[in-house]
């Protein structure tokens, strides 16, 4: 998947114009409803898989719930599966394993592709070269292939799921950390302090790293996104973490024909808290980045 | 030419340390010798060719037959050398159009492999060209009147595409299309092209859609750069129609960015058809790669990685000198 590309050389359309630059600016320095509700639709999602062993919910491995195959009802509101299982519970809980393990390994991801990325854009010189053959050589294996591979040799705990997917994601972590690095290591503040003889490590810690976090959230969001769906990728392909099951799992089981003949809503409601948490990740992401993207910004504005 | 020479040369060096690397995580974390004697890889049959121990309590009367079959195993995959040798065997056989055999049905893997390939290229050339045939009169349709709401609606739709993960795309596809309306079959029809290229249509556009929108906005977003250009409003002054500016001026220089990126997606789209090619049930050399997982045959998962890897590194390097032939600047950089 890729990053979105900057968006709109020409302005932010006719409002904008009509408006003036003030008005243009101070549009553009509020993240909008939009971005809000995405991430409000990620927490609550967050949260409900966090706490869904507390939520007055059906359990969502009993069996017989409901009649096999129902329609979503009063009773069921998404319906129930082959076996007679409440398909909103399964839902929530499905989220469980598709949240923690796009988390961790988008997380673990970025702590060691963004450590990589920063120290190889500020240090430069031989190390960079080497850090970025190591990190070129990992760009040359089909990263899904490689995912399969692995997890079917070693093991398919959530540890490993998670930790596979981490490593994946830290060759272009650490490229797109380090070109941002690159942008502030030749600025005047990080001259001003080596000049007063603060150590690399320092400079790294205090005067980089803060500035390159905020550009990093974004990414982080759009990884996330990323992350929950190679791991649904992978459950499809019953790849995944084997105890429990995550919304990959469920679509698999959704997408068996007879199933999806009978049933299709078995498929079609963890396919739609996919596809929104997605969406959500996306959009709140690429707001964030509009938001930060120096480029972006006008004369006027701070 | 150096330059091509240089480029070819790096390549074959990364294909053979890809193809290491994928042997001897296969050699060191899997146990290959289990795949070919079952459990019988557990036992210590040195001694018991040696003569030390009678029987191993427990594997069902190992015998001194059984480990003459452990040891002969050996000795025919060349187990018994350093991981390097074992290596160069197997590359060396490789280059030769010997993958070995299949340890579950003792089919040739280059047999088995040389039958899923073409499947496998076919999809992706499809896919290609829905993503091509799709985002490009979709980017001029957008930039043409740019953030109106034609515009703004399609940012949303390619937004919408961009977040549906290919494998629920490819769900609801055949949920609609196969399930429901039953337009396209459910399997892979290989009775002749016409056939083929029909129950091909539906995963080609699973995977050529989302990737479609990345075009989109991408082509997008060069074309109303272009539109900017001094010489757009020239052509408009001599009274050109704006068709014939928008196709004729403004498309092909825009086109340039697209390409690295068109290049970098097809090769991973080689990741998304292994789920693609599971959902329609076609016969492709990711399937089978999937398959063999599952029934744990090694030779198999092996060369048919080594295919789609090698088929990666290849398409990025053909990117890349496509690229410098495009950009003569390239080159002279490297």
């Amino acid at each position: 998947m890729t990053l979105s590309t900057s968006e709109h050389p020409v302005g932010e359309g006719p409002q904008a114009v009509a408006d003036g630059p003030q008005a243009d600016r101070v549009a553009r320095r509020r993240l909008g409803g939009t971005f809000w509700l995405a991430i409000g639709w990620v927490s609550l999602m967050s949260v409900a898989a966090f706490a869904a062993p507390w939520l007055p919910i059906t359990d969502p491995e009993e069996i017989g719930v409901g009649g096999r195959l129902e329609g979503p009802s009063w009773d069921n509101w998404f319906g129930t599966d082959t076996n007679g299982r409440d398909m909103f519970a399964r839902t929530i809980w499905g989220a469980r394993i598709s949240m923690v393990v796009g988390f961790v390994s988008i997380v673990a991801g970025f702590l060691i592709g963004g450590t990589i990325g920063v120290v190889g854009g500020y240090l430069r010189g031989r190390t960079d070269r080497i850090l970025g053959f190591g990190i070129f050589v990992m760009f040359c294996f089909p990263a899904f292939v490689l995912a399969l591979l692995i997890i079917a040799v070693l093991g398919q705990s959530l540890w490993i799921v998670a930790g596979v997917l981490s490593v994946l994601s830290i060759p272009t972590v650490s490229r797109l950390t380090r070109a941002i690095t690159m942008l502030f290591a030749e600025r005047e503040f990080v001259a001003a302090a080596r000049l007063l003889g603060a150590t690399n490590r320092r400079v790294m810690v205090r005067e980089i790293l803060p500035n390159v976090l905020i550009p990093m959230a974004a990414l982080l969001l759009l990884g996330l996104g990323i992350t929950i769906v190679a791991e649904g990728g992978l459950a499809y392909l019953g790849l995944s973490v084997v105890d429990g099951f995550s919304w990959g799992k469920m679509i698999q089981l959704g997408a068996a024909p007879r199933t999806l003949r009978a049933g299709p809503w078995v498929a079609f409601f963890p396919i739609g808290a996919m596809f929104l948490t997605v969406l959500s990740l996306n959009w709140a992401g690429d707001r964030l980045r509009q938001h930060f993207d120096i480029r972006e910004l006008g004369i006027g504005a701070r | 030419m150096v330059f091509l020479a240089r480029r070819l040369a790096f390549m074959l060096g990364v294909l053979l340390t890809v193809t290491f690397l994928l042997f001897a995580a296969m050699n060191v974390l899997g146990d290959p010798l289990f795949n070919v004697v079952g459990f019988y890889a557990a036992v210590d049959c040195d001694a018991v060719l040696a003569g030390e121990i009678e029987d191993v309590a427990g594997m069902g009367g190992t015998s001194f037959g059984d480990c003459q079959v452990v040891a002969a195993a050996k000795e025919k995959y060349h187990l018994n050398d350093p991981l390097p040798v074992q290596y160069g065997h197997w590359i060396a056989n490789m280059f030769q159009g010997d993958f070995g055999r299949s340890y579950k049905n003792n089919m040739a893997v280059s047999t088995i492999l040389g039958e899923r390939l073409p499947k496998s290229l076919l999809l992706m050339g499809m896919s290609v060209i829905v993503a091509l045939g799709v985002s490009i009169p979709w980017a001029v349709a957008a930039a043409y009147r740019a953030n109106r709401r034609l515009d703004r609606a399609s940012t949303a739709g390619a937004f919408g595409l961009l977040s549906i993960p290919n494998f629920a795309l490819g769900v609801i596809f055949f949920y609609f299309f196969v399930v429901r309306w039953q337009i396209f079959p459910s399997r892979f029809m290989d009775d002749n092209l016409g056939s083929r290229l029909h129950s091909l249509i539906l995963p080609a556009a699973t995977l050529g859609l989302p990737l479609a929108a990345v075009y989109q906005r991408l082509l997008r977003t060069d074309l109303i750069t272009t539109l900017q250009e001094d010489y757009v409003i020239m052509a408009k002054a001599k009274g050109l129609s704006d068709r014939w500016i928008m196709f004729r001026h403004v498309l092909r220089p825009s086109l340039f960015g697209m390409v690295t990126v068109v290049g970098l997606n097809t090769s991973a789209l080689i990741g998304g058809s292994i789920i693609i090619e599971q959902i329609f049930n076609i016969p492709g050399v990711g399937r089978e790669l999937y398959v063999s997982m599952v029934r744990d045959d090694y030779t198999v998962v092996l060369a048919a990685a080594v295919v789609l890897t090698a088929g990666f590194v290849i398409i990025n390097t053909a990117v890349d000198l496509f690229y410098s032939y495009l950009d003569p600047r390239v080159s002279r950089d490297a």
